[in-house]
């Protein structure tokens, strides 16, 4: 019967073609819009691992900084403690602007044993782990003891551990053995999705700053305990220009950075999944009408099969059928394009995010399909055989 | 003959109630994220308030320097220092406004925190740009030379920071500083980047890289000639400062900047190169985007005329036996289904007034209000009869090659 | 073999009534060639998809090889279609988009039957009419003769025990409505099939053994 069904369709393909393209179109507009969903939606279930609810992250721009290193170090010691002499903070972290879920993103080349990654940079202090509240894999976080160090310390998450080590031990590796600047990994941190819930965990690493450093950090994050309120960031606000040379300041909650930085990928999204949904109502209703009409086109067909044997069951079966016949051939070339995406590796997506996605849009037409000729198929089976004969 | 055309098509589509539903969803629906996409395309790139004068304007809005040899390469807004001494003294442009890409920042007012866009502008940005003032006046020069803590405010923020009362003369505080408020101008959307603030200050008060004499920094320049004429004059002699330019710097050898229309700088920080503005593949892309948009509903439309046209094909056996050539019987049918697609364009435009009556209704983005002007009316008109070829030529082709005996006999 | 008790057929629309049929009775024995004549409209092919349970008689009783046909599901009807009996149209009912061999196949492939078995059974039954060196053409390609021993052939290719042919010969020159006139007795003779014809010809219902008229929806000899 297959065999059957197949014929009947590819004797009549100049009359499918359209058809078929459409379908095949409407497949690929469903297969980008699942490989988002897909790849979205495994980034989503991994577990965000950052307790942001009472971070806030503090921009300065400070006009003029002290020149001499000692004096640096004082000017940033001051900051420090007047922040930290409010009763609210409970930690708080001189940071790189790639703070998390902001736009900036710092990105930087870094080899152990020759084997180099580009990863995310963070520079930070030793209480980082503190506000945003991390859990150590293995490790420990760097502190005032790494000073002694020969090394410069770094913390490395468990995605850059994977990509080095494997299985194997991070602690205590050198990094950029051949630089000038060595590094040693003193820790490693679960998994952060600092670019907000959607986003793939990339490799990163996050470096002591040091003096080089504080000529140009102007952010901080800070943890505040729960009483804090607006009148508390109005004070935390007003004491920090003297400590700043009377630069200028931001506050931003992560909570609220957070929402946008999530919207950055929401919204496009949610566009686009209207967009795609009104294509898709729009196929289906044209789907329905086009074999709507065929069946009325093919009454004297549908008679004749009746005559000579076939229930009206196997004929709308026959007619649902056709019509999944017909979306096959579609989606086998739309599939021969689909797997392109892995196997050329566009837009660097893993190869289960689109085989995952390929098979969900394949469901999707075939139920579409499906939907779409199961009516015409029961109307066609409700032909009364002598009328249809009759009338042609 | 058109008339009578008219009269078949209506006549038609009355009779297929159930395709004509179908093939007006998709036209309406389809239209209708073409017309507001060209909305907000016409809200981004159009001339309106309070920048009004786009036309004979040019905006100088990053530098990018590179070196032929390192890998050096900075790009960027320029600093107040440059634009100060080697574009304000420009020779052909009437007028130069200069402003500060807008910074963040904080205030707390009644227990409650208030963020403010801050933007550093020049006495002329005043000028430059139409704004309308709905009380006090802008800051002067003298007050910019002297260092005055004044500020215009938007609406929004007299708004939020002081309620429905007055704010000329009042002080305002933010970033630790307090400001008298010298005027209040109706609000600008983000989407205007030259324009957007919520407060605007004398760029001597910037606090930032207040001695920096680099070519870098946060400001840009919008230059007005006394007419569109001036364009060209202003963009040559634009490049003869940039060529001029004493570059004494190890890390970098070479300086592109251009002065463009609007446009260009809208598409040379989206997609530009070194030399080229990027109009050309903004252009490009967005032709394709809407090729895209167009090419599912088009095929649907197909399927359902080719099924329209086999029903008929009793009548198009009777006219071509009747004499119709089948080049009368393919304009018809193109006719009539222009006919269909600017219905569905009328119904499309219905939709899109009130999705974009929602958009402004919820102030998705603030102080943004997109219109259906004349503009969009002309897009919508050319995508109607662009959708209404595209999917009439290979259905009408179809029909034209009907014999007439199985035309009639497949009646 | 084929009973027909009372049979009675009215169309309604909401307006009028038509009687089709009115108290009609005929058996049609086994093995007989039996034909059907009348002026148009008085009735033939209604009570040919009768016969054929294409369509149910208001009133009456239909019964084929002793069997009543009265409480038959659409499921069996089908089956019974299929097994038992064999159409032919005057205007062939082919379809157009199958190729010669493909439609012979057709009622078999509403059986349980292998690829094999329906294309070896469809040849043989082309071989029968003739028709052997077209199997690979599309209906359109023949002429009208040809088409209907397309039709001939998919009627005998389930080998039922009745076939039942309405004006077979009726689009065609007297030719080629001979030559398939000639196709039918021999069925009928050789194969025993049943035969109902339903014609304009009086020659052509010459051939047969039995005449039935009809005039009106009534049965007149």
């Amino acid at each position: 019967m297959l065999k059957h069904l197949f014929k009947l369709i590819w004797n009549k393909k100049k009359q499918n073609f359209v058809l078929m393209l459409e379908i095949l179109v409407s497949f690929l507009v469903i297969f980008a819009v699942f490989t988002m969903v897909v790849y979205y939606y495994k980034n989503y279930r991994k577990p965000l691992n950052l307790q942001y609810e009472r971070v806030w992250a503090i921009h300065f721009e400070i006009p003029s900084r002290p020149p001499n290193r000692d004096s640096l170090l004082l000017f940033y010691e001051n900051l420090r403690n007047q922040i930290k002499s409010m009763p609210e903070i409970e930690a708080v972290s001189i940071t790189s602007s790639n703070v998390p879920f902001s736009m900036s993103t710092m990105q930087n080349n870094f080899n152990y044993d020759g084997k180099g990654i580009t990863l995310n940079d963070y520079i930070c202090e030793g209480e980082h782990a503190r506000v945003l509240g991390a859990k150590m894999a293995a490790g420990r976080w760097f502190s005032k003891e790494d000073n002694a160090s020969k090394y410069r310390p770094v913390v490395i998450n468990e995605e850059l551990k994977k990509r080095w080590f494997g299985n194997g031990d991070a602690i205590g590796k050198i990094l950029n053995k051949e630089s000038d600047h060595p590094y040693k990994v003193v820790g490693v941190v679960t998994d952060m999705k600092t670019k907000g819930d959607y986003q793939l965990v990339e490799p990163e690493l996050y470096r002591r700053a040091d003096t080089a450093d504080y000529y140009w950090l102007s952010n901080a994050l800070v943890r505040v305990k729960p009483t804090a309120d607006v009148a508390f960031e109005s004070r935390l606000y007003k004491s920090l220009p003297n400590f700043i040379n009377h630069g200028t300041l931001e506050i931003e909650h992560l909570t609220d950075k957070l929402v946008s930085r999530n919207s950055m990928t929401l919204v496009p999204m949610i566009i686009l999944m209207i967009v795609a949904g009104f294509f898709v109502v729009n196929v289906a209703l044209g789907l329905f009408g086009v074999l709507w009409y065929n069946i009325n086109r093919r009454r004297g067909e549908i008679g004749l099969r009746r005559a000579v044997g076939a229930t009206g069951q196997s004929v709308s079966r026959q007619l649902v059928s056709e019509a999944l016949v017909l979306a096959t051939m579609a989606l086998i070339v739309g599939c021969f394009f689909a797997v392109q995406f892995p196997l050329m590796n566009v837009f660097d997506m893993p190869a289960s995010v689109y085989l995952i996605a390929i098979g969900l849009s394949v469901i999707f037409i075939y139920l579409l399909v499906a939907a779409c000729s199961f009516y015409p198929g029961k109307q066609a089976a409700t032909i009364y055989p002598a009328v249809a004969l009759h009338e042609e | 003959m058109l008339k009578n055309y008219f009269k078949i098509a209506i006549a038609v589509l009355k009779r297929r109630k159930f395709f004509t539903f179908i093939s007006l969803f998709g036209i309406s629906f389809t239209l209708t994220i073409l017309i507001v996409l060209t909305s907000f395309l016409d809200h981004l790139l159009s001339p309106q308030y309070p920048d009004t004068k786009r036309n004979q304007s040019l905006y100088i809005s990053t530098m990018i320097r590179t070196h032929s040899t390192r890998q050096s390469f900075s790009n960027g807004p320029m600093s107040i220092h440059f634009l100060n001494k080697y574009v304000y003294t420009m020779k052909t442009p009437a007028k130069v406004g200069i402003a500060s890409i807008f910074t963040a920042t904080n205030t707390y007012v009644n227990n409650k925190k208030l963020n403010i866009d801050v933007k550093y502008t020049n006495a002329e940005f005043w000028e430059v740009n139409e704004f309308r003032f709905l009380e006090g006046r802008p800051y002067t020069a003298q007050e910019i030379t002297n260092g005055d803590h004044v500020a215009v405010i938007s609406e929004r923020t007299r708004q939020d920071y002081f309620g429905d009362a007055s704010a000329v003369g009042k002080y305002i505080e933010t970033d630790n500083e307090r400001y008298r408020v010298t005027g209040v101008v109706k609000s600008v959307p983000i989407t205007l980047l030259f324009c957007y603030g919520d407060m605007y200050l004398p760029y001597t008060l910037s606090k930032s890289n207040r001695n920096n004499t680099d070519l870098g920094g946060e400001y840009f320049a919008v230059l007005q000639g006394r007419s569109a004429a001036d364009l060209p004059k202003m963009a040559a002699e634009y490049q003869q400062v940039i060529a001029r330019y004493p570059l004494n710097s190890d890390e970098f050898d070479k300086i592109h900047s251009f002065a463009d229309t609007y446009l260009a700088s809208f598409t040379r920080t989206m997609m530009g190169t070194d030399e080229k503005s990027g109009t050309a593949r903004f252009m490009l892309g967005l032709s394709l985007v809407v090729l895209f948009i167009l090419l599912l509903p088009t095929l649907n439309l197909i399927n359902i005329n080719i099924s329209r046209i086999m029903e008929r094909s009793s009548e198009i056996g009777v006219r071509k036996a009747f004499g119709a050539s089948s080049r009368t019987l393919v304009y018809q049918f193109i006719i009539e289904n222009i006919i269909l697609t600017l219905i569905g364009g009328l119904l499309g435009l219905a939709f899109s007034a009130t999705i974009i009556a929602i958009l402004n209704h919820s102030q998705v983005l603030p102080s943004m209000y997109l219109t259906i002007n004349f503009t969009v009316l002309l897009w919508t008109l050319a995508a109607c009869l662009l959708l209404g070829l595209f999917s009439g030529v290979y259905p009408a082709w179809r029909m034209s090659r009907l014999q007439v005996v199985t035309a009639l006999k497949a009646s | 073999m084929i009973h027909l008790q009372n049979i009675e057929k009215v169309y309604r629309t909401s307006s009028v009534e038509t009687l089709a049929l009115n108290n009609v009775n005929l058996t049609v024995r086994k093995g007989e060639f039996v034909s059907i004549m009348g002026p148009s409209g008085c009735g033939k092919s209604t009570l040919l998809n009768i016969m054929g349970l294409l369509d149910v008689p208001s009133k009456g009783e239909v019964r084929i090889d002793n069997e009543a046909t009265v409480n038959l599901s659409d499921k069996q009807m089908a089956h019974f279609r299929n097994k038992k009996l064999g159409f032919i149209f005057q205007s062939y009912h082919l379809i157009n988009d199958l190729k010669v061999l493909d439609n012979v196949e057709l009622p078999l492939l509403y059986r349980n039957s292998n690829a094999k078995e329906r294309t070896r059974l469809a040849k043989a039954a082309l071989e029968k009419v003739g028709l052997s060196n077209r199997m690979k053409h599309f209906p359109n390609q023949l002429s009208g003769g040809q088409k209907q021993r397309v039709a001939i052939a998919r009627a005998i290719v389930g080998e039922p025990e009745i076939i039942l042919a309405d004006e077979p010969t009726g689009n065609l020159d007297s030719a080629m409505g001979n030559e398939i006139m000639d196709i039918l007795l021999e069925l009928n003779s050789i194969d025993k099939t049943t035969i109902v014809m339903v014609t304009h010809d009086e020659q052509m219902a010459r051939k047969t053994h039995r005449l039935v008229r009809l005039f009106d929806g009534s049965q007149v000899s």
